[in-house]
């Protein structure tokens, strides 16, 4: 099997790999473990320049507390949610049903239209900035979740579309034509037999998106500056107070932003099952 | 009655005639098998027929029915696929009843209708399972049972042996042939597999370049092929064909052959626009040919192959043209020898 098993290799090059494998661990893991540290030192540490060596205090729940009950984290956490779970939806649903589209019918222009969706990803959108700011605060959208969510869905359905056509595209075409002679219609088919198939792809896609959206900076500083809608991200730069710098709260608090990607991974693990075509051809 | 009619039928994808012209009756209840080489149009006529494809020309009728404006569903059709096309997340039952629970018919009778279809296939047993845990000969008789529940008029298979082992494909054929004899529903089965063709068969369609090569029942083709094509694709070995001359009996059903050292009159002569001493082909079947020593047809054996049920010798005359000689004997004839045969007239062909 390949890669040939480490029991396998050479005694020098199995203590070359016990030895190796913690401290690139370690080199990999720590500006995380930076942050960490960081988080539960008190500000006093930070002012006096004892920003690596061991905290004089380990203040772990305090700051952590702090951060929910002497800011607006919460609420920035919430607006997070506000925009990503509906952009998630909106962009994937959309993609599932273009995607459909340009997979499944035969039209003139079926591929011209799907390269369109392929060169619109290659747009750099640092370069929208300012019309899409323009934009947002003309149409009464910025400062506003709405507005958020519309213009990541909108960002964001291009290269889902393109995800979702080549999936589906990857589905034996019988399994439709034989749907078809059977009368079901099309939008049974899409959803009876496309969507449980390409299931797997909907939660790698939904996992994917969820986390370009959660971890947005730019677009959130772009578009939004009240606390009404300010998602965690740009959020966290308001704990650094006006005068206070407060690092051990910007950690904390970039700590917790940085779980609900990871939970949603797993929760959604369990949809990550190749193969789930298998039996439906000779195999 | 469910017969099928296709009138000029014509299909072509882009600036390319896959379909030229077809003109075709299938009766009530008969086993109609479209065969030739890959390439010849056979699996796109039969789209044409389901309605996965439009027509580019021509009529189709089903049941007395244009059928040309309806959709696949509405064409009393089912089809069986190569590939099978199961639905992989849905277990055997739910395959079989998916379209009718679709369509609003009750559970009891969804009930009813899968399990008589499950009873004639002999797979009860296999109703809970997903088509991942099933092989491929049972994955093909789940596809047949999606085409049965439907209760269609005519069945139409696109190459449904093909993905399947040789043992499995022989016990499948005959399976197929007492399903249609249970049944008496028109199918239409396209195949390339000649034996799949004259087995099954009530009447055959041989296609080439999409066009209509002879229409017939298996003994027909055989005995009287239409063409040089027709001739040389059915039947195993192939037909072999010398080259000659036409030295008498133009226009008529009856012609003199000399060519290749022989010299045959009374031969069945199939084209009639042939005069005398024009170039023709002089064909026969390597189960036709007889050992003879003082034989005119000679050649050098160059290979010899014993399949135990028969013996297949590869030959070149001293023109070289290659051709076989068959025979259920076994025999010893080794490489290099020189063999003579002789032919019957009564069962050569001229094209």
């Amino acid at each position: 099997m390949f890669p040939t098993p480490i029991q396998h290799a050479s005694k020098t090059r199995q203590r070359l790999y016990t030895v190796a494998l913690p401290v690139v661990l370690f080199l990999w893991l720590l500006p995380l473990l930076a942050i960490f540290m960081t988080s539960i030192r008190p500000a006093l540490d930070i002012n006096s320049g004892n920003l690596f060596g061991w905290p004089s205090s380990f203040d772990l729940i305090d700051n952590y507390v702090a951060v929910f009950t002497q800011s607006e984290a919460l609420r920035y956490f919430w607006n997070s949610v506000k925009v990503t779970v509906p952009t998630v939806i909106i962009s994937v649903s959309l993609a599932c049903l273009a995607g459909y589209g340009l997979a499944i019918y035969r039209f003139k222009l079926a591929l011209p239209l799907f390269f369109l969706f392929i060169a619109g990803n290659f747009v750099p959108f640092q370069i929208l900035m300012v019309p899409v700011r323009d934009l947002s605060v003309r149409t009464g959208l910025y400062d506003t979740v709405t507005g958020l969510v519309l213009f990541h869905a909108a960002f964001q359905t291009g290269f889902c579309t393109l995800f979702m056509r080549n999936f589906i595209r990857d589905l034996p075409r019988e399994l439709i034509e034989s749907a078809r002679i059977e009368g079901v219609g099309e939008l049974r088919i899409f959803w009876f037999l496309v969507l449980p198939l390409v299931r797997p792809a909907i939660a790698a896609l939904s996992v994917l998106i969820f986390t370009f959206i959660w971890n947005d900076f730019f677009w959130a500083t772009v578009l939004t500056q009240g606390e009404s809608s300010k998602p965690i991200t740009a959020g966290i730069r308001a704990l650094n107070g006006q005068f206070v710098s407060q690092w051990h709260l910007v950690s904390a608090a970039s700590l917790m932003a940085a779980v609900p990607p990871i939970l949603i991974f797993f929760a959604m693990q369990k949809h990550f099952i190749a193969g789930l075509t298998l039996g439906a051809t000779k195999g | 009655m469910a017969q099928v009619e296709l009138k000029g039928v014509k299909k072509s994808f882009g600036k390319t005639d896959v379909i030229r012209d077809v003109n075709l009756q299938i009766n009530d209840g008969e086993f109609v098998v479209f065969v030739g080489p890959s390439g010849c149009g056979k699996s796109t006529l039969l789209r044409l027929i389901a309605g996965l494809e439009e027509l580019s020309s021509g009529e189709i009728h089903i049941a007395d029915r244009a059928v040309m404006d309806l959709p696949p569903s509405k064409r009393g059709i089912a089809m069986v696929f190569q590939s099978y096309a199961l639905y992989p997340h849905m277990s055997v039952f739910h395959n079989m009843a998916f379209s009718l629970d679709l369509q609003g018919v009750s559970k009891a009778e969804i009930h009813e209708r899968v399990l008589a279809a499950a009873k004639i296939l002999q797979m009860e047993h296999l109703l809970d399972r997903r088509p991942a845990a099933l092989s491929g000969g049972q994955r093909q008789r789940v596809a047949i049972g999606r085409a049965i529940v439907r209760n269609p008029d005519v069945f139409l298979f696109d190459e449904p042996l093909s993905n399947l082992d040789a043992a499995l494909r022989h016990d499948t054929r005959v399976e197929i042939a007492k399903l249609h004899k249970q049944l008496g529903a028109t199918t239409v089965y396209v195949t390339h597999d000649q034996v799949e063709a004259m087995t099954l068969a009530d009447k055959i369609v041989v296609l080439k370049d999409g066009e209509v090569m002879q229409v017939g029942s298996p003994m027909d083709l055989f005995k009287s092929p239409a063409n040089e094509f027709v001739a040389g694709f059915l039947g195993s070995p192939k037909m072999n064909f010398f080259e000659g001359e036409l030295t008498g009996g133009a226009g008529t059903d009856q012609g003199h052959f000399k060519g290749e050292g022989l010299t045959l009159s009374g031969v069945r002569l199939v084209s009639t626009d042939k005069s005398v001493g024009d170039k023709i082909l002089l064909g026969i079947r390597p189960q036709h040919m007889t050992l003879d020593s003082d034989g005119l047809l000679k050649g050098r054996a160059t290979l010899v192959e014993r399949l135990g049920t028969e013996t297949v010798v590869e030959l070149l005359t001293e023109q070289g043209t290659s051709f076989r000689f068959a025979c259920p004997e076994m025999l010893d004839i080794a490489t290099g020898q020189d063999v003579s045969f002789s032919i019957d007239a009564a069962r050569a062909h001229l094209f």
